[in-house]
Protein backbone atom coordinates (compact mmCIF):
# COMPACT_ATOMS: atom_id res chain seq x y z
CA UNK A 1 0.00 0.00 0.00
CA UNK A 2 1.43 3.36 -0.98
CA UNK A 3 1.47 6.21 1.47
CA UNK A 4 2.15 9.89 0.98
CA UNK A 5 3.69 12.30 3.38
CA UNK A 6 2.35 15.86 3.39
CA UNK A 7 4.79 18.05 5.27
CA UNK A 8 3.34 20.93 7.26
CA UNK A 9 4.70 24.31 8.26
CA UNK A 10 4.22 23.67 11.96
CA UNK A 11 2.88 21.18 14.45
CA UNK A 12 -0.22 23.29 15.03
CA UNK A 13 -0.92 23.55 11.29
CA UNK A 14 -0.42 19.79 10.99
CA UNK A 15 -2.93 19.25 13.81
CA UNK A 16 -5.40 21.61 12.19
CA UNK A 17 -4.94 19.91 8.81
CA UNK A 18 -5.36 16.48 10.39
CA UNK A 19 -8.66 17.58 11.87
CA UNK A 20 -9.84 18.89 8.49
CA UNK A 21 -9.05 15.58 6.81
CA UNK A 22 -10.62 13.49 9.54
CA UNK A 23 -13.73 15.67 9.31
CA UNK A 24 -13.84 14.93 5.59
CA UNK A 25 -13.57 11.19 6.22
CA UNK A 26 -9.94 10.91 5.14
CA UNK A 27 -7.78 9.24 7.76
CA UNK A 28 -4.44 10.97 8.24
CA UNK A 29 -1.79 10.09 10.78
CA UNK A 30 0.12 12.94 12.37
CA UNK A 31 3.78 11.92 12.33
CA UNK A 32 7.17 13.45 12.91
CA UNK A 33 8.72 14.37 9.57
CA UNK A 34 11.59 11.94 8.97
CA UNK A 35 15.08 13.37 8.89
CA UNK A 36 16.26 13.88 5.35
CA UNK A 37 12.79 14.80 4.20
CA UNK A 38 12.49 18.04 6.08
CA UNK A 39 14.91 20.65 4.80
CA UNK A 40 14.07 22.89 7.72
CA UNK A 41 14.82 20.31 10.42
CA UNK A 42 12.21 19.19 12.97
CA UNK A 43 8.67 19.20 11.74
CA UNK A 44 5.43 17.30 11.43
CA UNK A 45 3.61 15.75 8.52
CA UNK A 46 0.40 14.00 7.69
CA UNK A 47 0.67 10.46 6.37
CA UNK A 48 -2.19 9.56 4.04
CA UNK A 49 -2.97 6.59 1.85
CA UNK A 50 -2.64 7.01 -1.89
CA UNK A 51 -6.36 6.69 -2.47
CA UNK A 52 -6.96 9.79 -0.35
CA UNK A 53 -4.12 11.91 -1.75
CA UNK A 54 -6.04 13.96 -4.33
CA UNK A 55 -8.97 14.51 -2.00
CA UNK A 56 -6.67 15.43 0.86
CA UNK A 57 -4.76 17.97 -1.23
CA UNK A 58 -7.98 19.53 -2.50
CA UNK A 59 -9.43 19.64 0.97
CA UNK A 60 -6.31 21.20 2.49
CA UNK A 61 -6.05 23.80 -0.26
CA UNK A 62 -9.69 24.72 0.25
CA UNK A 63 -8.97 25.16 3.95
CA UNK A 64 -5.91 27.30 3.21
CA UNK A 65 -3.68 24.66 4.74
CA UNK A 66 -1.71 23.43 1.74
CA UNK A 67 1.19 21.13 2.56
CA UNK A 68 4.67 22.55 2.21
CA UNK A 69 5.86 19.52 0.25
CA UNK A 70 4.51 16.13 -0.78
CA UNK A 71 6.51 12.91 -0.72
CA UNK A 72 5.70 9.40 -1.84
CA UNK A 73 6.83 6.81 0.68
CA UNK A 74 8.63 4.18 -1.38
CA UNK A 75 8.77 0.47 -0.60
CA UNK A 76 12.47 0.68 0.21
CA UNK A 77 11.67 3.18 2.97
CA UNK A 78 12.93 6.17 1.02
CA UNK A 79 10.92 9.21 0.08
CA UNK A 80 10.47 10.76 -3.33
CA UNK A 81 9.15 14.27 -3.68
CA UNK A 82 6.05 14.74 -5.79
CA UNK A 83 4.66 17.97 -7.04
CA UNK A 84 1.70 18.89 -4.78
CA UNK B 1 -11.08 31.67 55.49
CA UNK B 2 -13.34 33.68 53.20
CA UNK B 3 -11.61 34.25 49.90
CA UNK B 4 -12.46 37.50 48.11
CA UNK B 5 -9.30 38.06 46.08
CA UNK B 6 -10.28 36.42 42.80
CA UNK B 7 -9.10 39.47 40.84
CA UNK B 8 -5.58 38.39 41.84
CA UNK B 9 -6.17 34.66 41.37
CA UNK B 10 -9.27 32.53 41.49
CA UNK B 11 -8.23 30.27 44.35
CA UNK B 12 -11.15 27.88 44.12
CA UNK B 13 -10.97 25.99 40.84
CA UNK B 14 -13.07 23.31 39.24
CA UNK B 15 -11.85 19.92 40.50
CA UNK B 16 -11.03 18.96 36.92
CA UNK B 17 -8.19 21.50 36.87
CA UNK B 18 -6.03 19.85 39.53
CA UNK B 19 -6.88 16.40 38.13
CA UNK B 20 -5.80 17.42 34.62
CA UNK B 21 -2.56 18.88 35.97
CA UNK B 22 -1.76 15.74 37.95
CA UNK B 23 -2.37 13.60 34.87
CA UNK B 24 -0.17 15.88 32.80
CA UNK B 25 2.76 15.49 35.18
CA UNK B 26 2.73 11.73 34.70
CA UNK B 27 1.54 11.38 31.14
CA UNK B 28 2.48 14.33 28.97
CA UNK B 29 5.81 14.93 27.27
CA UNK B 30 6.70 18.05 25.30
CA UNK B 31 4.68 19.04 22.24
CA UNK B 32 6.76 19.36 19.10
CA UNK B 33 9.64 17.46 20.63
CA UNK B 34 9.12 14.02 19.22
CA UNK B 35 6.76 11.58 17.61
CA UNK B 36 6.40 9.24 20.58
CA UNK B 37 3.06 8.86 22.38
CA UNK B 38 3.95 11.18 25.27
CA UNK B 39 4.97 14.03 22.98
CA UNK B 40 1.93 13.46 20.79
CA UNK B 41 -0.39 13.36 23.80
CA UNK B 42 1.06 16.69 24.91
CA UNK B 43 0.62 18.08 21.41
CA UNK B 44 -3.02 16.99 21.43
CA UNK B 45 -3.66 18.65 24.80
CA UNK B 46 -1.99 21.88 23.66
CA UNK B 47 -4.00 21.88 20.45
CA UNK B 48 -7.27 21.27 22.27
CA UNK B 49 -6.46 24.16 24.59
CA UNK B 50 -5.75 26.45 21.62
CA UNK B 51 -8.99 25.36 19.96
CA UNK B 52 -11.03 25.93 23.12
CA UNK B 53 -9.58 29.43 23.51
CA UNK B 54 -10.05 30.23 19.81
CA UNK B 55 -13.69 29.21 20.03
CA UNK B 56 -14.32 31.18 23.22
CA UNK B 57 -12.64 34.34 21.97
CA UNK B 58 -13.69 34.55 18.34
CA UNK B 59 -10.56 33.40 16.54
CA UNK B 60 -10.85 31.13 13.52
CA UNK B 61 -7.25 29.94 13.75
CA UNK B 62 -5.97 28.05 16.78
CA UNK B 63 -2.40 28.82 15.73
CA UNK B 64 -3.00 32.45 16.69
CA UNK B 65 -3.54 31.35 20.29
CA UNK B 66 -0.13 31.68 21.94
CA UNK B 67 0.71 30.24 25.36
CA UNK B 68 2.32 32.71 27.73
CA UNK B 69 3.18 32.62 31.40
CA UNK B 70 0.81 35.48 32.27
CA UNK B 71 -1.10 38.41 30.82
CA UNK B 72 1.96 40.53 31.60
CA UNK B 73 4.06 38.29 29.37
CA UNK B 74 1.55 38.70 26.53
CA UNK B 75 1.33 42.47 26.98
CA UNK B 76 5.12 42.72 26.86
CA UNK B 77 5.10 40.89 23.53
CA UNK B 78 2.38 43.22 22.21
CA UNK B 79 4.26 46.33 23.30
CA UNK B 80 7.55 45.04 21.93
CA UNK B 81 5.84 44.31 18.62
CA UNK B 82 4.11 47.65 18.25
CA UNK B 83 6.04 50.28 20.20
CA UNK B 84 9.56 51.65 20.25
CA UNK B 85 11.38 54.87 21.00
CA UNK B 86 9.32 57.76 19.70
CA UNK B 87 6.09 55.76 19.30
CA UNK B 88 2.94 57.31 20.70
CA UNK B 89 0.66 55.02 22.68
CA UNK B 90 -2.75 56.10 23.91
CA UNK B 91 -3.95 54.24 26.98
CA UNK B 92 -6.87 54.52 29.36
CA UNK B 93 -6.56 55.97 32.82
CA UNK B 94 -7.12 52.53 34.32
CA UNK B 95 -4.08 50.65 33.03
CA UNK B 96 -2.06 48.27 35.13
CA UNK B 97 1.72 48.48 35.46
CA UNK B 98 1.85 45.51 33.07
CA UNK B 99 1.07 48.09 30.37
CA UNK B 100 2.61 51.25 31.77
CA UNK B 101 6.03 49.75 32.50
CA UNK B 102 6.60 47.93 29.19
CA UNK B 103 5.67 51.13 27.33
CA UNK B 104 8.11 53.06 29.46
CA UNK B 105 10.82 50.45 28.88
CA UNK B 106 10.17 50.62 25.13
CA UNK B 107 10.77 54.38 25.18
CA UNK B 108 7.28 55.09 23.90
CA UNK B 109 5.42 58.30 24.61
CA UNK B 110 2.36 57.39 26.67
CA UNK B 111 -0.69 59.61 26.45
CA UNK B 112 -3.46 58.86 28.95
CA UNK B 113 -7.07 59.23 27.79
CA UNK B 114 -8.31 59.84 31.31
CA UNK B 115 -12.00 59.79 32.15
CA UNK B 116 -14.04 59.39 35.34
CA UNK B 117 -15.02 56.05 36.82
CA UNK B 118 -18.12 54.32 35.46
CA UNK B 119 -18.66 56.83 32.64
CA UNK B 120 -18.06 54.79 29.48
CA UNK B 121 -19.37 57.52 27.19
CA UNK B 122 -16.74 59.89 28.60
CA UNK B 123 -14.06 57.26 28.06
CA UNK B 124 -15.03 57.07 24.39
CA UNK B 125 -14.90 60.88 24.13
CA UNK B 126 -11.47 60.99 25.82
CA UNK B 127 -10.07 58.44 23.36
CA UNK B 128 -11.65 60.22 20.39
CA UNK B 129 -9.87 63.42 21.38
CA UNK B 130 -6.51 61.71 21.94
CA UNK B 131 -6.73 59.89 18.61
CA UNK B 132 -6.86 63.21 16.75
CA UNK B 133 -3.06 63.15 16.95
CA UNK B 134 -0.95 60.54 15.17
CA UNK B 135 -1.09 57.39 17.27
CA UNK B 136 0.90 54.20 16.86
CA UNK B 137 -1.11 52.00 19.19
CA UNK B 138 -3.94 51.97 21.69
CA UNK B 139 -3.96 49.76 24.77
CA UNK B 140 -7.10 49.36 26.81
CA UNK B 141 -7.74 47.63 30.09
CA UNK B 142 -11.07 45.93 29.44
CA UNK B 143 -12.00 45.75 33.12
CA UNK B 144 -10.18 47.71 35.79
CA UNK B 145 -8.48 45.38 38.24
CA UNK B 146 -9.06 47.98 40.96
CA UNK B 147 -12.66 49.06 40.41
CA UNK B 148 -14.19 46.39 38.19
CA UNK B 149 -15.14 49.14 35.74
CA UNK B 150 -15.88 47.66 32.32
CA UNK B 151 -14.47 50.04 29.75
CA UNK B 152 -16.19 50.38 26.36
CA UNK B 153 -13.82 48.16 24.37
CA UNK B 154 -16.06 47.74 21.32
CA UNK B 155 -16.43 51.48 20.70
CA UNK B 156 -12.75 52.23 21.28
CA UNK B 157 -11.71 49.31 19.08
CA UNK B 158 -14.02 50.60 16.37
CA UNK B 159 -12.36 54.02 16.49
CA UNK B 160 -9.00 52.29 16.11
CA UNK B 161 -10.23 50.23 13.13
CA UNK B 162 -11.52 53.37 11.42
CA UNK B 163 -8.15 55.05 11.88
CA UNK B 164 -5.97 52.04 11.15
CA UNK B 165 -4.45 52.08 14.65
CA UNK B 166 -3.43 48.74 16.21
CA UNK B 167 -5.63 47.99 19.20
CA UNK B 168 -4.43 45.93 22.16
CA UNK B 169 -6.83 44.67 24.80
CA UNK B 170 -5.75 43.73 28.30
CA UNK B 171 -8.40 41.15 29.13
CA UNK B 172 -6.91 40.22 32.49
CA UNK B 173 -10.13 40.79 34.40
CA UNK B 174 -12.61 40.21 31.59
CA UNK B 175 -11.59 36.89 30.06
CA UNK B 176 -14.13 34.30 31.12
CA UNK B 177 -16.85 36.77 32.04
CA UNK B 178 -17.20 39.79 29.73
CA UNK B 179 -17.44 38.69 26.09
CA UNK B 180 -14.21 39.15 24.12
CA UNK B 181 -14.30 38.55 20.37
CA UNK B 182 -10.92 39.16 18.77
CA UNK B 183 -12.35 39.00 15.25
CA UNK B 184 -15.13 41.50 15.88
CA UNK B 185 -12.83 43.85 17.78
CA UNK B 186 -10.25 43.68 15.01
CA UNK B 187 -7.66 43.67 17.79
CA UNK B 188 -3.98 43.29 17.04
CA UNK B 189 -3.46 41.48 20.35
CA UNK B 190 -5.54 40.39 23.31
CA UNK B 191 -3.64 39.31 26.41
CA UNK B 192 -5.10 37.40 29.33
CA UNK B 193 -3.99 35.34 32.31
CA UNK B 194 -5.04 31.73 32.69
CA UNK B 195 -5.39 31.87 36.45
CA UNK B 196 -8.22 34.35 36.94
CA UNK B 197 -11.55 34.11 35.11
CA UNK B 198 -10.39 31.13 33.07
CA UNK B 199 -9.80 29.10 36.26
CA UNK B 200 -6.47 27.69 35.15
CA UNK B 201 -3.37 27.57 37.33
CA UNK B 202 -0.91 30.39 38.00
CA UNK B 203 1.89 30.59 35.48
CA UNK B 204 -0.44 30.31 32.49
CA UNK B 205 -1.70 32.92 30.08
CA UNK B 206 -2.80 33.43 26.50
CA UNK B 207 -1.90 35.97 23.87
CA UNK B 208 -4.45 36.03 21.08
CA UNK B 209 -2.99 37.45 17.90
CA UNK B 210 -5.14 39.25 15.36
CA UNK B 211 -5.10 38.52 11.65
CA UNK B 212 -2.57 41.19 10.80
CA UNK B 213 -0.36 40.76 13.84
CA UNK B 214 3.36 40.70 13.10
CA UNK B 215 4.72 39.79 16.51
CA UNK B 216 8.26 40.22 17.74
CA UNK B 217 9.45 37.39 19.99
CA UNK B 218 10.30 38.26 23.55
CA UNK B 219 12.19 35.00 24.01
CA UNK B 220 14.21 33.16 21.40
CA UNK B 221 15.14 29.51 21.49
CA UNK B 222 14.03 26.05 20.54
CA UNK B 223 10.55 25.60 19.14
CA UNK B 224 10.66 22.04 17.80
CA UNK B 225 10.27 23.48 14.29
CA UNK B 226 12.52 24.88 11.54
CA UNK B 227 15.42 23.82 13.72
CA UNK B 228 18.06 24.32 11.06
CA UNK B 229 17.48 28.07 11.14
CA UNK B 230 19.15 30.42 13.61
CA UNK B 231 16.13 32.70 13.38
CA UNK B 232 12.86 32.22 15.19
CA UNK B 233 10.23 30.69 12.87
CA UNK B 234 8.10 33.32 11.15
CA UNK B 235 4.85 31.46 11.84
CA UNK B 236 2.59 31.34 14.87
CA UNK B 237 2.42 30.05 17.50
CA UNK B 238 6.04 28.85 17.26
CA UNK B 239 7.37 32.37 16.76
CA UNK B 240 6.32 33.30 20.29
CA UNK B 241 6.76 29.98 22.08
CA UNK B 242 10.47 29.35 22.58
CA UNK B 243 11.36 26.74 25.18
CA UNK B 244 9.51 23.87 26.77
CA UNK B 245 5.80 24.33 27.29
CA UNK B 246 4.21 24.36 30.73
CA UNK B 247 2.16 21.24 30.04
CA UNK B 248 0.65 20.79 33.51
CA UNK B 249 -0.39 24.43 33.29
CA UNK B 250 -1.81 24.08 29.80
CA UNK B 251 -3.72 20.92 30.78
CA UNK B 252 -5.15 22.78 33.78
CA UNK B 253 -6.01 25.78 31.65
CA UNK B 254 -7.84 23.54 29.19
CA UNK B 255 -9.94 22.17 32.07
CA UNK B 256 -10.61 25.74 33.20
CA UNK B 257 -11.67 26.81 29.71
CA UNK B 258 -14.03 23.84 29.54
CA UNK B 259 -15.55 24.92 32.86
CA UNK B 260 -16.09 28.45 31.54
CA UNK B 261 -17.59 27.15 28.30
CA UNK B 262 -19.89 24.80 30.17
CA UNK B 263 -21.14 27.50 32.53
CA UNK B 264 -21.17 30.33 29.99
CA UNK B 265 -19.23 33.59 30.48
CA UNK B 266 -22.44 35.62 30.44
CA UNK B 267 -23.96 33.55 33.23
CA UNK B 268 -20.77 33.73 35.27
CA UNK B 269 -20.72 37.52 34.83
CA UNK B 270 -24.38 37.79 35.83
CA UNK B 271 -23.70 35.77 38.97
CA UNK B 272 -20.61 37.79 39.87
CA UNK B 273 -22.52 41.03 39.31
CA UNK B 274 -25.26 39.84 41.60
CA UNK B 275 -22.67 39.16 44.29
CA UNK B 276 -20.91 42.49 43.71
CA UNK B 277 -24.23 44.33 43.93
CA UNK B 278 -24.98 42.57 47.22
CA UNK B 279 -21.50 43.44 48.43
CA UNK B 280 -21.99 47.13 47.53
CA UNK B 281 -25.38 47.20 49.25
CA UNK B 282 -24.07 45.58 52.43
CA UNK B 283 -20.97 47.77 52.61
CA UNK B 284 -22.97 50.96 52.03
CA UNK B 285 -24.97 50.22 55.17
CA UNK B 286 -21.80 50.57 57.24
CA UNK B 287 -21.15 54.11 58.53
CA UNK B 288 -17.87 55.58 57.29
CA UNK B 289 -17.53 53.22 54.33
CA UNK B 290 -17.26 54.62 50.80
CA UNK B 291 -18.02 52.16 48.02
CA UNK B 292 -16.97 52.55 44.39
CA UNK B 293 -19.77 50.96 42.40
CA UNK B 294 -21.62 51.84 39.23
CA UNK B 295 -25.35 52.36 39.30
CA UNK B 296 -27.08 48.97 38.99
CA UNK B 297 -23.59 47.53 38.26
CA UNK B 298 -24.26 48.21 34.57
CA UNK B 299 -20.61 48.71 33.67
CA UNK B 300 -18.96 46.72 36.45
CA UNK B 301 -17.85 43.14 36.91
CA UNK B 302 -17.20 41.19 40.08
CA UNK B 303 -14.57 43.57 41.49
CA UNK B 304 -15.33 46.29 43.97
CA UNK B 305 -13.20 48.83 45.83
CA UNK B 306 -14.03 50.57 49.05
CA UNK B 307 -12.55 52.84 51.72
CA UNK B 308 -13.07 53.11 55.44
CA UNK B 309 -12.93 56.67 56.80
CA UNK B 310 -9.91 57.34 58.95
CA UNK B 311 -8.29 53.94 58.43
CA UNK B 312 -5.64 53.30 55.77
CA UNK B 313 -6.49 50.74 53.12
CA UNK B 314 -3.53 48.57 54.07
CA UNK B 315 -4.66 48.61 57.69
CA UNK B 316 -8.21 47.63 56.71
CA UNK B 317 -6.82 44.80 54.57
CA UNK B 318 -4.72 43.53 57.47
CA UNK B 319 -7.66 43.77 59.85
CA UNK B 320 -9.93 41.85 57.48
CA UNK B 321 -7.23 39.19 57.13
CA UNK B 322 -7.12 38.83 60.89
CA UNK B 323 -10.87 38.38 60.87
CA UNK B 324 -10.65 35.63 58.27
CA UNK B 325 -11.42 37.53 55.07
CA UNK B 326 -8.82 37.63 52.28
CA UNK B 327 -8.93 40.82 50.21
CA UNK B 328 -6.29 42.97 48.58
CA UNK B 329 -5.49 46.49 49.70
CA UNK B 330 -3.24 49.27 48.44
CA UNK B 331 -2.43 50.20 44.86
CA UNK B 332 -3.05 46.82 43.16
CA UNK B 333 -0.08 47.42 40.80
CA UNK B 334 -2.21 50.08 39.13
CA UNK B 335 -1.20 53.50 40.45
CA UNK B 336 -2.50 55.08 37.26
CA UNK B 337 -6.02 53.82 38.02
CA UNK B 338 -5.81 55.29 41.51
CA UNK B 339 -4.51 58.58 40.14
CA UNK B 340 -7.44 58.69 37.72
CA UNK B 341 -9.98 57.87 40.43
CA UNK B 342 -8.39 60.16 43.02
CA UNK B 343 -7.50 57.37 45.45
CA UNK B 344 -3.77 57.99 45.64
CA UNK B 345 -1.66 57.69 47.73
CA UNK B 346 -3.48 55.25 49.97
CA UNK B 347 -5.25 53.18 47.34
CA UNK B 348 -8.35 51.19 48.17
CA UNK B 349 -9.48 47.91 49.65
CA UNK B 350 -10.58 45.54 46.90
CA UNK B 351 -12.93 42.61 47.23
CA UNK B 352 -13.44 40.39 44.18
CA UNK B 353 -15.56 37.34 43.53
CA UNK B 354 -15.65 34.32 41.25
CA UNK B 355 -18.07 31.62 40.20
CA UNK B 356 -17.20 29.85 43.46
CA UNK B 357 -17.99 32.74 45.79
CA UNK B 358 -21.10 32.24 47.89
CA UNK B 359 -23.51 34.78 49.46
CA UNK B 360 -22.23 33.79 52.90
CA UNK B 361 -18.80 35.11 51.83
CA UNK B 362 -20.34 38.52 51.23
CA UNK B 363 -21.98 38.44 54.64
CA UNK B 364 -18.63 37.52 56.20
CA UNK B 365 -16.98 40.49 54.47
CA UNK B 366 -19.67 42.89 55.63
CA UNK B 367 -19.36 41.64 59.20
CA UNK B 368 -15.58 42.00 59.18
CA UNK B 369 -15.68 45.49 57.63
CA UNK B 370 -18.28 46.59 60.16
CA UNK B 371 -15.99 45.43 62.96
CA UNK B 372 -12.93 47.03 61.38
CA UNK B 373 -14.73 50.34 60.85
CA UNK B 374 -15.92 50.36 64.44
CA UNK B 375 -12.26 50.07 65.48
Amino acid sequence: MLYYLLTCRSLTIAQKASKVLKGAGMPAALVRTPLGVSKEGCGYSLRVRERYLDGALASLRASELPPVRVFAELENGRYEERRP
Amino acid sequence: MTYLDSAATTLQKPKTVAAAMARAVGELGSPGRGGHPYAMAAAETAFRCREAAAELFGLDSPERVVFTSSATHGLNIAVRSLAGPGSRAVISGYEHNSVVRPLRAAGAETDVAASPLFRPEEAVAAFRKKLEKKTDLVILNHVSNVFGYILPAEQIAQMCRERGIPFVLDASQSAGTVPVDVGKLGAAYVAMPGHKGLYGPQGTGLLLCGKDADPAPLLCGGTGSSSISEEMPPFLPDRLEAGTHNMPGIAGLLAGLEFVKENGPEDILAYERELAAAMAAELRKIPGVTVFASEHMYCQGGVLSFLVDGVSSEKVGEELGRRGVAVRAGLHCAPLAHRTAGTLPDGTVRASVSAFTRPRDIRALAGAVRAAAAG
